[in-house]
């Protein structure tokens, strides 16, 4: 949740992508073979939605430095503490993990392939355990190889929540560690083998607590990336980040901005999906967001990392000019905007009563909240964009002809709670962003008309989830019972889209899951069930039974599937957009 | 020693060493001295042109369910059908229409109107009641401080350099921003308007109470507070009767020309996004929107310009009323 | 003079420990008033994931359960003598002064504040320089000229000037010259050249807040000059002055403008102490990366250490300028040195 941007695929990029992937083909293609494959005459056109299936611009050409800029900052530069997908994207610069995405325009990027590894992981005792052996020669920045005993400790150091706060905890919450395990730090000289061996230096080992049929989809996670345990300095190591990438850190102050320079050690033999095209990177971090548009039009500056898309002051310059708009690229992502219906808040305990938020709410306002039709998203009628496999089109309470709310229907629901007259209640919402302000009051308007009258609560960002919102006991005494929430997947699939959003054992009475409002015993079966089935043609389907059910339960009310407008620097090469992040892919792009 | 904004800081600053040589040198005579300064406001164009403005925004505030009724819109109702659900802003540019009179905001489409006319509810309400809070803290303590002298003067004068030592705005911000939701009994725009009134009043009565401090001084040694004493008149008497109708026109003077500080210090705080809760319209909230929107500058331009037409006719008022009592000063 | 200078030194330091102790009292307790706990307190510090037990481990760890004054014992011990923090493999030792961990970013909060210093000096100096050579240019002029058309317009722009707020002349000044703006004068926002690397670039991203800073203040500092020398000008050493037959400019320049001066020079020190603590709106509307645009996201996000930090630095920029306004009136005045 702390995730600002999603990894995901796109809908319209699943049927457009359809043709080029046929040409990837195989394994470890770069992108200049998918390039290679765009339309004659050196890719794709200069037109909107030009990067969004295929390379735009493709070159090899080498040289310059990428200027980049971030409107706000890292969580952490720390391959074991980073939690946004920007980061995700921008990591595998100065830092390989056992599998990545492919860097591949459209669908095709949701292919896994090896990258530190040798392949992909192979799974053994059903699933339970697996095996991964890591390519020869790879080096660290000062010239150390590069063995399995460099990612064990990466993972293990990544579990010490407490020095990195920001990570996401696959790793501690599936693999077998022992009892009472703290972490590298804190934890020493335990014995980790029941969780992560390594027979030899190559060879890397783990050991989970349940078959889980998906572990490609960890080992891609940047807390694979290894880090030398006699360079790392725990909290302050993303200070300096020794790189196993093509890039490696030059002069790094957190809160201004880092540039990264060639990594002398890194060999393009064992990386063939790496082009390093630029002698460098330039970031400037907490930049004015405005600016970052201006800067991007006017070619002063090559990417917006964030990679979430215009501001809502350079909407109405860009939409309106062909020429600009040209310029620009709208993928659909893999993030939900939602909105939690507590049913710890009387008297949202009553499903009738969930049902009429879920009738009354315009859906053409909560679009427009968050920044209308190119820069929110699609009017969203369930759970799982359309990205992810397994999603079904349901609409299981149509918000009336126009999308604006069905008040009839909302009366209705409200006659069969018991409240005719309708309710007073609390929404709460992320005080620092004016994008939920504006849907709070958005749904404390169209609500209102049914007479459902909302009290806007916002509270800041960094505890939304910790203290207030996320906290079952304190919504519960407070009456927040409606929370203003959003959720991206972590990976495209139901797995990554779903689990931290419905499955309610992950609701703790400390506060801090993002799954706020769905506790429902059946979901969590079937979240069970399908990560237990290795046959994906089976688990598929579940997403979609999980989905409806949740809808049934009217415990989320879906907001938007996000969209970002985003806007193409001027001269860079090798544009395109990633599905698997979402937003352009960072890795590949030169400068003309 | 400065005003909590860092706008305007230096203009409080001034009066001090003004009135005090003022008053210093020349007799405040009872009385005739309110005829004589009507005679003489009578007279400023200028000040009485304030004056007006000021009348008008308080009429304003009073009657602003009536005004919109008549001339717009309830300021929390959307009119999504003017804005463009691809850009945002209103279809037109600006929506301004004979049903809109300034307009309507990007994105949800309220009445900027209708939302200006009760900002000045807020802003009006607030900077008067902070006003009143500061007057009275900063007086009596100013008073006893000068009346007493010794041990409490300097008791009461470190306690002024220590608040005055206190960044304002940052802890004003940090105060408001951690006060939860519910608290002393109060909720919703009743606990925010009181807490708002409390963070501002609170930490301007160092300024009026070191004004009312040095008036204290220089009238505890004059010849008609000695005679009181002389008759055997005791502190409160001589407090009351004999120097608070003294300090009237200094208490006057100073708060006129807080209330528009205080104006601004409102501004500031719901620009900072800890002010009244939204849906609620303040001027200052209104302000931090449109810097989002700032490509669509009506937006800014009428929140905006409600802060300077009021802030500007309390100076207006103010100026002129420290020139009609107190014409040295100027 | 040497005793008056170390009583004011002893007062300055007594008063930014009782600023220390109000604050820290404040900020203890506000949020305990609010519904927190030392639990939940500590939880920002184990991340989103923790146990109740880590949690609970965490807030003894960290001292939350101690009483008030225990731990502002702690709180003050780091400043003189620093403090040691475990975050990783090794334990850290914070420096004096620490002003403690933020629990965001990892990051002791002293280094961190310290960076941005550069930026709100510099903001604050250049609209300073600007405004005194503006303000007190046109007060003069008007005060020579009363009543002329000079002195009617600049009192009239003066009197907007003070009436408006920086956020509001702050955007509309965005609208206008900001970068990719028609009349673009200026930097892109946020991007701070340090005047050392290169002292045009580091000009060129400032010009627009300085001049919006310093028109606002120059409209002040124009009334007050323009009151200030209307006065001094009426006094008997002035009279006396012309009467020895000396030229206007020197009974002008001489005798009228350092009596009207003086408490301008008082005004003007304490205001730049003030900005120097962090010109807030400035920088949060210019998104310029300084104190102010610091204590904005250090509040925002509740990150108490830092707001401490803030705070305590900016209230010893005020005591300083207190300190430095009144050793030049002890210079200037010898009757002050008795007080």
């Amino acid at each position: 949740m702390k995730r600002k941007t999603t990894l995901g695929v796109t809908a319209l990029g699943a049927v457009l992508a359809l043709g080029l992937s046929a040409c990837g083909g195989g394994t470890a293609t770069s992108p200049s073979q998918s390039g290679a494959a765009a339309p004659a005459g050196g890719g794709a056109k200069a037109e909107f939605n030009a990067a969004l299936t295929q390379v735009y611009n493709p070159s090899d050409k080498k040289g310059g430095i990428i200027k980049l800029a971030n409107a706000g900052d890292w969580d952490s530069l720390d391959p074991g503490d980073t939690y946004y997908g920007y980061s995700w994207n921008f990591i595998r610069l100065y830092g390989r993990s056992l599998v990545m995405f492919k860097p591949a325009p459209g669908k095709e990027s949701t292919e896994l392939i090896p990258d530190l590894a040798e392949s992909l992981g192979v799974p053994s005792d059903n699933a339970k355990t697996w095996t991964y052996k890591l390519k020869q020669g790879v080096k660290f920045e000062d010239g150390t190889p590069i063995t399995s005993k460099d990612v064990k400790y990466a993972v293990e150091r990544s579990f010490d929540k407490e020095v990195f706060p920001d990570g996401y905890t696959y790793f501690n919450d599936t693999l077998n560690w022992p009892k009472d395990y703290k972490g590298a730090y804190k934890s020493k000289d335990a014995d980790t083998d029941s969780a992560i061996e390594t027979p030899d230096d190559q060879t890397i080992v783990f050991h989970l607590k349940q078959p889980y049929s998906g572990f490609d989809y960890f080992a891609q996670l940047p807390a694979t990336i290894p880090v030398p345990k006699a360079k790392d300095t725990g909290a302050k190591y993303k200070e300096h980040v020794i790189s196993s990438g093509p890039y490696k850190f030059d002069k790094n102050e957190i809160g201004k901005g880092f540039n990264l320079v060639r990594n002398d050690q890194w060999d393009a033999a064992t990386d063939p999906n790496r082009k390093a095209l630029p002698d460098g990177y330039e970031v400037t971090t907490n930049v004015n967001a405005d600016d970052i548009d201006n800067r991007l039009l006017s070619g002063d500056l090559h990417v917006d990392l964030a990679g979430t898309g215009a501001q809502p002051a350079t909407l109405g310059r860009v939409l309106t000019d062909p020429n600009l708009k040209a310029t620009t690229d709208n993928p659909t992502i893999t993030r939900l905007w939602y909105t939690s219906i507590n049913g710890n808040v009387k008297p949202l305990d009553n499903l009738d009563c969930r049902k009429a938020v879920e009738y009354a709410a315009d859906k053409v306002a909560y679009q427009t909240a968050y920044g209308g039709e190119f820069s929110g998203g699609q009017i969203a009628t369930s759970l799982l964009p359309p990205g992810i496999p397994g999603h079904k089109d349901i609409n299981p309470y149509p918000a009336g002809a126009d999308n604006h709310g069905d008040a009839a229907k909302a009366k209705e629901a409200l006659t069969a709670c018991g409240q005719p007259n309708g309710f007073e209640t609390n929404i709460s919402y992320r005080a620092e962003r004016p994008k939920e302000k504006a849907t709070a009051e958005a749904l404390q308007q169209s609500l209102g008309k049914v007479g459902i009258k909302l009290t806007l609560k916002p509270f800041p960002q960094a505890d939304y989830f910790a203290l207030y919102a996320g906290k079952p006991g304190y919504a519960k005494e407070n009456k927040l019972g409606l929370a203003v929430n959003g959720w991206g997947a972590d990976w495209p699939d139901g797995y990554g889209f779903l689990q931290q959003m419905v499955d309610s054992r992950v609701i703790r009475e400390t506060g801090g899951s993002s799954n706020i409002s769905v506790r429902d015993p059946e979901v969590d079966k079937l979240l069970d069930q399908a990560s237990l089935e290795t046959d994906v043609a089976k688990r598929e389907p579940i997403w979609g039974q999980i989905d409806q059910k949740v809808m049934d339960d009217a415990f989320i009310l879906p907001g938007i599937w996000a969209k970002s407008l985003l806007i193409r620097g001027k001269g860079v090469t090798n544009v395109y957009v990633s599905d698997a992040f979402g937003m352009y892919d960072y890795l590949n792009m030169g400068l003309q | 020693m400065t005003s909590p904004l860092d706008v305007s800081g230096a203009e409080l600053q001034a009066m001090p060493e003004a009135v005090l040589e003022g008053t210093q040198s020349k007799a405040i005579e009872g009385r005739s001295l309110g005829q004589i300064a009507w005679t003489r406001l009578k007279r400023d164009k200028v000040a009485l042109t304030g004056a007006g403005v000021v009348i008008f925004l308080i009429l304003v505030a009073i009657f602003a369910p009536l005004i919109v009724s008549w001339l717009g819109h309830p300021p929390n109702d959307f009119n999504q059908d003017l804005i463009s659900s691809e850009t945002l802003a209103p279809k037109d540019g600006t929506g301004i229409s004979g049903d809109h009179l300034f307009g309507v905001e990007p994105v949800n489409g309220r009445d900027i109107f209708s939302r200006v006319v009760y900002g000045a509810r807020i802003s009006l309400l607030i900077a008067f009641l902070a006003t009143l809070l500061s007057v009275c803290i900063g007086t009596v303590l100013g008073i006893v401080a000068g009346y007493f002298g010794g041990w409490v003067d300097s008791l009461i004068s470190k306690a002024m350099d220590i608040f005055l030592a206190f960044p304002l705005l940052v802890f004003a911000i940090a105060l408001a921003g951690v006060v939860p939701d519910t608290a002393f009994g109060l909720s919703g725009d009743a606990l925010r308007v009181s807490l708002l009134v409390f963070i501002i009043g609170f930490f301007n009565w160092p300024y009026i109470g070191r004004i009312m401090r040095g008036q204290t001084l220089s009238l505890r040694e004059r010849e008609f507070v000695d005679a009181a004493r002389s008759l055997g008149a005791r502190g409160p008497y001589i407090i009351f009767r004999e120097m608070l109708p003294n300090l009237m026109a200094p208490i006057l003077i100073y708060s006129t020309l807080l209330i528009p500080t205080n104006i601004l210090f409102e501004a500031a705080l719901s620009f900072l996004g800890v002010g009244v809760r939204p849906p609620t319209a303040t001027w200052g909230g209104m302000l931090s929107d449109a810097v989002r929107f700032y490509t669509i500058p009506h937006f800014m331009f009428f929140p905006g310009m409600a802060i300077f037409i009021t802030v500007l006719a309390f100076n207006l008022f103010g100026d002129g009323l420290r020139d009609a009592l107190d014409p040295r000063a100027r | 003079m040497v005793t008056y200078i170390i009583r004011r030194l002893i007062w300055g330091v007594v008063m930014l420990a009782i600023v220390s102790m109000i604050t820290f009292a404040i900020f203890f307790l506000v949020p305990r008033l609010a519904g927190a706990t030392s639990e939940s307190l500590a939880a920002r510090y184990v991340g989103r994931t923790a146990t109740a037990e880590q949690v609970k481990i965490a807030a003894e760890r960290l001292g939350f359960n101690d009483p008030l004054i225990v731990q502002y014992g702690r709180f003050a011990k780091g400043i003189v003598v620093g403090a040691d923090y475990s975050y990783g493999p090794t334990t850290e030792h914070c420096p004096a002064p620490c002003l403690g961990y933020s629990f965001l970013s990892r990051l002791p909060v002293w280094p961190d504040l310290i960076g941005r210093l550069p930026v709100t000096i510099s903001l604050a100096l250049g609209a300073a320089v600007l405004w005194l050579i503006a303000g007190v240019a046109t007060g003069v002029v008007s005060a020579l000229r009363r009543g002329s058309v000079f002195d009617r317009a600049a009192m009239g722009i003066a009197l907007a000037g003070v009436s408006l707020p920086i956020f509001f002349t702050g955007i509309v000044s965005l609208v206008l010259f900001s970068y990719g703006r028609p009349l673009a004068i200026t930097a892109p926002g946020g991007s701070f050249t340090p005047f050392f690397v290169n002292p045009a670039q580091w000009a060129y991203s400032l010009i627009l807040p300085w001049i919006t800073l310093a028109f606002l203040y120059a409209a002040g500092y124009a009334r007050l000059t323009r009151s200030g020398m209307l006065e001094t000008m009426n006094e008997d050493y002035i009279r006396t002055a012309r009467a020895k037959g000396l030229t206007e400019r020197v009974v002008v320049f001489k005798h009228g403008l350092r009596g009207a001066l003086t408490p301008i020079l008082t005004i003007f020190g304490l205001d730049l102490g003030l900005l120097m603590g962090g010109a807030v709106l400035t920088e949060s509307t210019f998104s310029l990366p300084g104190i102010g645009k610091y204590a904005i996201d250090a509040i925002t996000n509740q990150d108490l250490p830092k707001v401490m930090g803030v705070v305590l630095v900016a209230a010893f920029f005020v005591v300083l300028a207190n300190l430095v306004v009144d050793l030049l009136y002890a210079v200037v005045d010898p009757r002050v040195r008795l007080a």
